[in-house]
């Protein structure tokens, strides 16, 4: 978290990790495609000519709050396994991650492996898994041989991390995974930094914004915001 | 509540123009848009820096230039102008007392304003006459004239400068996006190629701990088994020592199963001894202690002598031995006489030992030269190939064979190529890989011809001490 009292400017970074073509960018593309223009800002990627990404994509978002800009930049990781060092300089001072697994379960160890990896570089980074605001998300539903609903309900409930189901390539759940990332990463944000007492600006409003702002309905007109769990 | 952490650029992060941007292209983009309008653009920086500047002198700056208050009053608009801050995003105005006006138009990228952009001075369309703001501010200057000099100034709609600097505002921020993402990828690869040193360089001083630590137990393991056979070898002596006196009745005369009993010690600590010498040779082999005592021999007799040593054994055995010495007598040879005959000895040992009852072995030397350098990959030989005298000493048996993928691996130290002949044949295993350190030693090399059923051949080639 960044924060600018010249341009009362709060800038947030949230990072999407996971294996190699779980749809990191995809979520990104799709989070550009919902946004409001005036909001959003270029989606920027950085990939090899064969459209894997080669160092990250970099979509920021401009939420402003009375006379407070919100920023949130949000990063994807390469996945393949040989661009380590640029994923641990992608993850450097994240305030939140979302972890994109694929549901295949052909992908299982994969998944696996990302995670192992993303918790190795988040020490190696000094961030803390247990207090990091973390949340999961199923990719590709849509495809055959993907893991039940069912299981990943049960899965859901081994972990301490929200778990949200998506088809990125169709735009569904993206937007959700982004909120109930940017609401536990809010949340922590406030209770270190206090930014309703010091600069008024209240959480509900704020998520009421974002959430209208990506083409979500607000509050109480069917989308919820999932409840921060930690 | 903690302290807000203080803050750094991120990565990501734009905060100043000039970071991303490429002046010279600015400059041609800007002073294109000036050709095709005709309008004067320039670009300032948040901080104040002019980052491009495309215009020309207009006539009637010149001659408001001219007098003494249009100076000055052209002074203070320009200056005026470049501090302009505009509010809006279409643009603010600034108006000059000619007539003329300004349009500051703010820079965004990423919700940040990095700076600005200024169009200008254009008069108004709608502009008719020559204002009396400019013949106030000095009594010289003339109407007829200003508005000669006023009709070459560029006049456009309030709709066209909007578009042109919407147009302007649209090409500047892809001009932003790729300086901004050129500057990206080159942090990164920079970061990156600095990271992945980091972990490399991480890595090699862990890789270059372990070696150190090895390096420090074969040091530790050299120094041990140096020292515990030398330990070993002094109780043994005295053992080997009373049953030879035993033996010798020195204490009186022994019954035959006494000269037995003392007859199977005595054998049983001459080979312990055996084993001991050979640890404590490898010892020092590979420590490098191991001092040669050069002095001339006589290859043939060396081979004779060998002969008569193992003569009981085959004879035992029914193993003929043969030792050929080429045609024309050779020269006394230099070398250590010592270690040579360990050499040849461990091998014809070795020889006898795997040849079966009725079998021959051939001992045999001949004079030839060894290249030094030969082990190379053969670039520069003819420069660094060095000839020496030699002798190349051959044990041939026709015993068992050794299977070929084993060369290399019989010279191993406690290597036996099948596990069953050390219980079979004896020996410590340490045998070969003494040979081989002693070879090298002397500088020389020794390589096998054998197969399976066919018998084995020691090729052992040694080169004349200087």
């Amino acid at each position: 978290m960044q924060l600018d009292f010249q341009t009362r400017e709060i800038t947030v970074k949230l990072v999407y990790y996971g294996p190699a073509l779980s749809g990191k960018t995809t979520n990104l593309q799709a989070i550009h495609h919902l946004a409001s223009p005036e909001a959003r800002g270029r989606l920027m990627t950085l990939e090899t000519r064969d459209d894997r990404t080669l160092f990250f994509d970099l979509l920021p978002l401009t939420f402003k709050q009375g006379a407070l800009q919100v920023r949130i930049k949000l990063f994807t990781v390469p996945g393949q396994v040989m661009h380590a060092a640029t994923r641990r300089l992608v993850l450097q001072g994240a305030d939140g991650v979302a972890f994109i697994a694929d549901s295949q379960r052909a992908e299982t160890r994969a998944n696996a492996a990302a995670f192992a990896d993303l918790r190795k570089n988040l020490e190696e980074n000094a961030l803390d898994i247990t207090s990091l605001p973390l949340v999961i998300q199923f990719n590709k539903r849509d495809l055959p041989d993907v893991r039940t609903d069912a299981e990943l309900e049960q899965l859901a409930k081994l972990g301490k991390e929200p778990v949200f189901k998506a088809v990125a390539t169709r735009g569904i759940g993206v937007a959700e995974t982004f909120l109930g990332l940017f609401d536990l990463t809010w949340a922590k944000l406030e209770r270190e930094h206090g930014f309703a007492a010091k600069f008024g600006i209240d959480a509900t409003t704020l998520h009421g914004d974002i959430a209208r702002q990506l083409g979500v309905g607000s509050p109480g007109s069917g989308s919820t915001p999932p409840e921060a769990r930690r | 509540m903690t302290e807000v952490p203080v803050t750094r650029p991120e990565l990501g992060d734009v905060s100043r123009l000039d970071d991303i941007i490429d002046r010279d292209a600015l400059g041609e983009v800007c002073r294109s848009f000036f050709e095709l309008f005709g309008l004067p653009i320039r670009v300032i920086s948040a901080d104040g820096n002019m980052l491009a500047n495309a215009h020309a002198d207009r006539e009637i700056c010149g001659y408001v230039n001219g007098t003494l208050g249009g100076r000055t009053s052209c002074q203070q608009t320009v200056s005026a102008v470049r501090r302009l801050i505009p509010d809006d995003e279409a643009g603010t105005i600034h108006a000059c007392f000619t007539g003329a006006v300004y349009r500051a138009v703010p820079i965004r990228y990423q919700g940040r304003t990095l700076g600005r952009f200024i169009v200008g001075p254009y008069l108004p369309a709608e502009t008719r006459e020559v204002p009396r703001s400019l013949l106030l501010v000095d009594q010289r200057i003339d109407a007829t004239r200003a508005r000669e000099a006023l009709e070459e100034m560029p006049r456009v709609k309030v709709e066209t400068a909007e578009r042109i600097a919407a147009h302007l505002r649209g090409m500047l921020d892809l001009i932003l996006f790729s300086g901004h993402k050129a500057h990206l990828t080159t942090e990164m690869h920079l970061l990156s190629v600095r990271e992945s040193y980091r972990e490399l360089a991480e890595k090699n001083s862990e890789l270059q701990r372990a070696y150190d630590q090895l390096q420090e137990l074969d040091r530790l393991k050299s120094n041990f088994l140096a020292t515990v056979s030398h330990e070993l070898r002094t109780p043994l002596t005295s053992i080997l020592g009373y049953s030879e006196m035993l033996t010798a009745g020195l204490t009186g005369p022994l019954t035959a199963e006494q000269m037995d009993f003392i007859g199977t010690i005595h054998n049983k600590g001459e080979l312990l001894l055996k084993l001991i010498s050979s640890l404590l040779d490898l010892g020092k082999l590979e420590q490098g202690h191991l001092a040669l005592q050069i002095d001339t021999l006589d290859p043939v007799l060396l081979l004779k002598d060998l002969r008569e040593t193992v003569a009981p054994v085959a004879q035992k055995k029914g193993i003929v031995v043969e030792v050929v010495a080429p045609e024309s007598p050779l020269p006394p040879f230099r070398a250590d006489p010592l270690r040579l005959r360990q050499v040849l000895g461990n091998i014809l040992d070795n020889a006898i030992k795997f040849t079966p009852r009725g079998g021959t072995v051939t001992l045999a030397v001949r004079p030839t030269t060894l290249d030094a350098g030969e082990d190379g990959d053969g670039f520069g030989r003819a420069l660094l190939a060095v000839p020496r005298t030699s002798l190349e000493f051959r044990v041939s048996d026709t015993g068992m064979g050794i299977p070929e993928r084993e060369h290399e691996k019989i010279f191993q130290a406690f290597y036996q190529v099948d596990g069953t002949s050390t219980r079979e044949h004896g020996g410590t295993g340490l045998g070969l890989s003494i040979v081989k350190r002693l070879v090298d030693a002397h500088g020389g090399h020794i390589r096998i011809e054998s197969a399976p059923g066919r018998g084995t051949t020691f090729f052992v080639t040694i080169p004349e001490a200087e």
